[in-house]
């Protein structure tokens, strides 16, 4: 009786293929990471289907909280991965329409299940709100689905990427406007310059690509002449390794938000920092204390005299 | 059995006695750090660190454990008010003051001080870092 009882409770379940639901059904991934950012993108991937012999797809469309700007749209090819890894793209509709806050696309072709890719492009009424979206598909024989997301944070923060300064040419930095001038502009707002880019190849000392606030005590600032009424003495700290995500665009996955802007300590900083490298980095504090920003060096070049930088930039008084 | 049994009493006994005896021999400093019989007391090395973490030292410092000395020569450009100095001491050695954070190094004529304490604490030799900026 015992080997009898045995026997029947080791006996396994066969697996047996799921059911499929014969609703319409759909699931959503967000694809992009990292904080969201004014004039950046938000991604998702959004898939419905309904079994074939009930109907077909009709429509998928989203509605944000927020109306996107400019460059939001659906996409109107289903994507799969292909068995290389790749993913392939197949039209099933004309190209999304959106109107303020609907984006929408009409499906022509048959088809009963399909993934598209949404691109949300953050527009500026959505500074440092929380933004949500509301996903809905139609199929033919008249089911609609509907998937809401959570809320998203919008940060309070500004990105600018791949400025160029040059030695020489536009070497005066705004943190303000996030751009560089040359010595013209820099003369005539003197007030905005924040940083001045310099390289020197020394021989006694390694210089090398170095950002200082033009303020700065002159050993710091060889063979320049500054124009005159630049008296911004920026606060100034190294970092290496910050390689944020967004900035880098290579392999780190660290990413620098608006509380490590905030809370930043520049007390006692230095006006200048010497011998940047690619990879490295600044946290600037503008000389009113109006901004916090951090500046990545995406590359340096000894020959063309360049850094390439890019900056995430918080309003913080 | 009764003598293995008497035998295993005393061996218990014998064993509590020495555990309690044994915290005696391993006494402990404020810090929780172990106190013991070395009296070597010097620095064996000495890194410096910029705010970015990365060494702002051009060489290995110079240390003379005799003259109690320790200099450094630092990169051009590199900011003295905010510095991570680091100490390799002997072992079972403390240092004093304790390092918590920043240290400004700014005042290159007033070189600062830190007091190497050995293993047994009875020995206590203090230490100036001369600082130099390559030019």
């Amino acid at each position: 009786m015992v080997f009898a009882s045995l026997v029947t409770a080791c006996k396994d379940d066969e697996f047996q293929i799921p059911a499929a639901s014969d609703k319409l059904q759909n699931e959503l991934i967000k694809r992009s990471l990292g904080p969201n950012i004014v004039g950046g993108t938000i991604e998702f991937a959004y898939a419905a289907a309904i079994v074939p012999e009930k109907g077909k797809l009709v429509s998928m469309s989203v509605e944000a909280s927020f109306a996107g700007a400019a460059g939001t749209y659906l996409e109107h090819r289903s994507y799969s991965t292909s068995s290389a890894g790749v993913d392939v793209g197949v039209a099933i509709g004309n190209p999304s329409a959106t109107t303020d806050k609907l984006t929408e696309v009409v499906f022509t072709a048959d088809t009963s299940a399909a993934t598209l890719r949404y691109y949300y492009k953050i527009p500026e009424e959505a500074r440092g709100k929380t933004v949500s979206f509301k996903f809905s598909a139609k199929s033919s024989n008249g089911e609609t689905i509907v998937y809401q997301t959570d809320a998203y944070e919008v940060r309070k923060m500004d990105m600018q990427l791949d400025l160029i300064a040059k030695d020489a040419a536009n070497c005066y930095i705004s943190i303000a406007d996030m751009k560089t001038y040359d010595a013209a502009f820099a003369a005539a707002n003197p007030g905005k310059i924040d940083l001045v880019y310099l390289y020197r190849a020394l021989t006694a000392v390694t210089y090398g690509h170095s950002l200082v606030a033009p303020a700065t005590d002159p050993v710091y600032l060889p063979a320049i002449t500054l124009p005159a009424g630049l008296t911004n003495r920026s606060k100034i700290v190294k970092a290496f390794s910050v390689r944020d995500q967004q900035l880098a665009r290579i392999q780190y996955g660290v990413f620098v938000d608006d509380v490590d802007l905030l809370s930043k300590d520049f007390d006692n900083a230095p006006d200048f920092a010497i011998n940047l490298r690619a990879e490295g980095g600044i946290w600037v504090q503008t000389a009113d204390g109006k901004y916090n920003a951090y500046i990545y060096v995406n590359s340096v070049n000894n020959t063309t005299k360049e850094m390439k930088i890019s900056i995430k930039r918080l309003t913080v008084k | 059995m009764k003598k293995i049994f008497l035998l295993q009493i005393a061996l218990v006994l014998l064993g509590t006695l020495s555990i309690l005896s044994c915290k005696k021999d391993y006494p402990v400093d404020d810090d929780g750090l172990l106190i013991t019989s070395r009296s070597d007391c010097y620095v064996s090395g000495f890194e410096l660190l910029g705010a970015d973490f990365q060494t702002v030292r051009t060489k290995l410092a110079a240390i003379d454990t005799t003259a109690q000395t320790i200099n450094v020569e630092v990169l051009y450009g590199t900011d003295l008010k905010n510095l991570y100095p680091q100490f390799s001491l002997v072992t079972d050695a403390t240092l004093d003051p304790k390092i918590v954070g920043r240290t400004d190094f700014s005042n290159l004529s007033a070189p600062r001080e830190w007091t190497v304490v050995s293993g047994n604490r009875k020995v206590r030799k203090t230490y100036k870092v001369f600082l130099t900026v390559k030019q």
